[in-house]
């Protein structure tokens, strides 16, 4: 569906349902260059199982207009607005890598209207490599080629997809190359408040890391989650791009995490 | 550049698409030789059938041999996804059939394999979807032949039976400012000759029957979504961007963006039309795929020598052959098969239809059939076989003329070739000498 947020049209994609803004409602929320798309095998099975979608393009990213946000603190703010303009009181917020350090920000703003949080191939903080950043200045594509070849595990790389015949690494590209990826990695790098955030959550949380992670290694994903006090899911033979790779064990993950709520 | 893999093309041709782990550590590909997949629960059934999760239900529209072939040959291409089918001509068939509706245009390059005319010509204009036919290379004829309900332009990389190399990014560029894709069918030259999405191409088209098999013994198709073009931007594709309803109302682009056509083609050509590749087909052709690069050097570097030696033979008339200087395209082809512009070429004996006809009957290496891309050497003389019904006006609108022999140069050891045609051309001249005694 499209919304309009600060009076820009706003893709959201809604899992291949109607939005019922009175259901429990689930935000998936993209990392740095992606869009909606990553979570195409999570967000069908929430709307087709009792709760209400609301998976945002970014300002700026595919299919929403506007300019890209600069900064993770104006992506937290942003997030309310969308939330306030589709009418949705309470949420359960899931992030996957930049789109976790994002719901961090919303967090303190939602105060009581978030439920739960859930955090997907992530750290609390994302420094990155300045001549990404670069490169992904001058070249997008270029940049996204880099990221890939880094964000995509090893079994990826050889063209394995969890949907027959296609070729996530081609699908990622395209998304990258065509999105404000040096505005969004420059915005990870810059932001230092995580643990903070992290630590002044109240709602039930969980994460799901990575093995073969080399964007947000595991190792920062476990000082996460020993800073939040809970054991994490760790899932094998996957990188990075997570929700994308291993789209049956992420939801796995999510699916048991939303049930325990209750 | 778009790509689809970082690993080298040897070793995409190898590997892409398939680990063995979760296939009892098999080190060959596994054929799925089965028609259904068994659910792990109701729930499980019914989230693969809302496409919740991926997965495989039934073999007319997915199996896992199938998809390890799919995945590699959009590798090969840089696309973003493939789906295989039953022949290239079902493959272009459904191609067509998802970017247009009744109503609708195509311009096509006039100069295409003769089933592909009739296709575009006859078949789909029963169902409203016209053609309109024009020297491809010539970007003014190219612009004319545009119309607001054209959906598409199609070419093949090297057109036949000119064997005319087609200027991709002139091509691509027109139909891109009109709004429509370019859809290549890259037969004949194969992804190690020419990637033709890296020179604008949006969709590839094969007939894996050929030189991606490479053995001649399964006929296949393949489509390649190039994942770049606007599909939304375009305004023309109501079949990729407004709803589907028999998958509750999905939007194709907006659910899955760069493989937007190739998941219509899954969710609705593969279910209603089902022109499925058998698994086993798939297994042999992926044994095909394994040895492309290999195998194409070979044929390019028997089909040079072979058009060296031609030119030389005093029984021969003319030879055609892309690379060729008096080739209209060799330009086109320098620039866009750096490696050689594929292993078919044609040529013209002394002593026109008759001698033509001699020339096959005496080979005995070489193959007299109508097939191409075999790693056989492949012979056909159009005018005593596929176009012998025609007269000598009606085989020049053709493009071919009475004495055109068609050679698909195979992988045998040259010298051999050499030897199979010197005793055709022998009794080519004797045809020829006999011809003119009577005058
Ligand atoms: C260029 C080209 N395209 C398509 C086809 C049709 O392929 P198939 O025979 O696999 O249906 C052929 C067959 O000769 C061909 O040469």
């Amino acid at each position: 569906m499209y919304i309009e947020v600060n009076g820009q049209q706003t893709f959201v994609a809604t899992g291949g349902k109607t939005f019922d803004a009175r259901l429990p409602t689930v935000v998936l929320l993209h990392g740095s260059g992606l869009d909606h798309r990553c979570w195409a095998l999570q967000a069908r099975w929430f709307a087709f199982h009792g709760f209400s979608v609301f998976a945002p393009d970014l300002p700026g990213h595919s299919l929403s207009q506007g300019e890209a946000l600069t900064s993770i603190e104006a992506m937290g703010a942003w997030l309310v607005d969308a939330l306030d303009a589709a009418g949705i009181e309470q949420v359960h917020l899931m992030g996957h890598s930049q789109g976790f350090l994002m719901a961090l920000e919303a967090a303190p703003i939602l105060g009581d209207r978030l439920l739960s949080m859930m955090a997907l191939a992530t750290a609390a903080a994302i420094p990155v490599n300045p001549a990404l950043i670069d490169t992904a200045k001058q070249n997008t594509s270029k940049a996204a080629d880099m990221m890939l070849q880094w964000g995509f595990g090893s079994n990826h790389q050889y063209g394995i997809s969890a949907v027959p015949g296609m070729q996530p690494i081609g699908i990622g590209q395209r998304i990258m190359a065509n999105n404000p990826l040096a505005v969004d990695l420059q915005a990870c790098n810059q932001y230092q408040a995580g643990n903070e955030r992290a630590q002044a959550l109240r709602c039930p949380v969980h994460l799901v890391l990575a093995k073969q992670d080399r964007m947000t290694p595991v190792r920062e994903g476990l000082k996460l989650a020993k800073l939040l006090g809970i054991s994490p899911t760790v899932i094998p033979n996957t990188g990075h791009m997570l929700p994308i790779e291993a789209p049956k064990e992420s939801l796995q993950t999510m699916k048991s995490f939303i049930q325990t709520l209750n | 550049m778009s790509r689809s893999s970082y690993l080298g093309d040897d070793t995409i041709a190898l590997h892409s698409g398939y680990q063995p782990e979760s296939d009892h550590g098999s080190r060959a590909v596994p054929i799925y030789q089965t028609t259904s997949y068994v659910f792990d629960s109701v729930d499980d059934a019914s989230a693969l059938f809302n496409v919740e999760r991926g997965g495989h239900i039934y073999s007319r529209i997915t199996n896992p041999t199938i998809a390890v072939l799919e995945q590699r040959l959009a590798a090969l291409e840089g696309g973003s996804g493939a789906i295989c089918t039953a022949s290239g001509m079902s493959a272009l068939f459904v191609t067509f059939f998802s970017l247009c509706s009744a109503g609708d245009h195509i311009v096509s390059a006039a100069q295409i394999y003769g089933s592909t005319v009739t296709l575009l010509k006859h078949t789909l204009k029963r169902f409203d979807i016209d053609c309109t036919f024009v020297a491809i290379n010539d970007a003014e004829a190219l612009e004319n032949a545009i119309q607001d309900n054209t959906k598409l332009v199609f070419c093949e990389s090297i057109g036949n039976p000119g064997l005319e190399a087609s200027d991709l990014p002139m091509i691509s560029s027109i139909a891109h400012q009109h709004g429509i894709p370019l859809v290549v069918d890259a037969t004949f030259a194969t992804p190690y000759l020419c990637k033709p999405i890296q020179h604008g191409a949006d969709v590839v088209v094969h007939s894996v029957t050929k030189w991606i098999g490479g053995h001649g013994v399964a006929v296949g198709g393949a489509v390649i979504d190039g994942g770049n073009f606007d599909w939304l931007a375009s305004g023309r594709f109501p079949t990729l961007t407004e709803p589907y309803a028999p998958f509750h109302g999905m939007n194709f682009w907006e659910e899955f963006g760069p493989s937007a056509l190739a998941m219509r083609i899954r969710c609705e050509s593969m279910r209603d039309i089902g022109a499925a590749m058998s698994p086993q087909n798939a297994f042999l052709l992926l044994q095909g795929i394994e040895t492309l690069n290999l195998r194409m050097q070979q044929h390019v570097e028997n089909a040079k020598s072979l058009i060296t030696w031609l030119q030389e033979q005093d029984a021969v008339a003319w030879v055609n052959h892309p690379d060729l200087d008096h080739n209209p395209s060799q330009a086109v082809a320098a620039a866009l098969f750096p490696k050689g512009a594929g292993s078919m070429l044609s040529f013209g004996v002394n002593g026109g239809r008759e001698a033509g006809a001699a020339f096959i009957d005496a080979l005995q290496l070489s193959s007299n059939l109508a097939n191409v891309g075999d790693s056989r050497t492949l012979v056909l003389h159009p005018g005593s076989t596929t176009h012998s019904r025609l007269n000598e006006d009606e085989l020049a609108a053709a493009g071919i003329s009475g004495d055109l022999i068609r050679v698909s140069v195979g992988i045998e050891s040259i010298k051999d070739i050499k030897s199979d045609f010197a005793n055709g051309l022998r009794a080519a001249a004797k045809t020829a000498e006999k011809l003119a005694q009577q005058g």
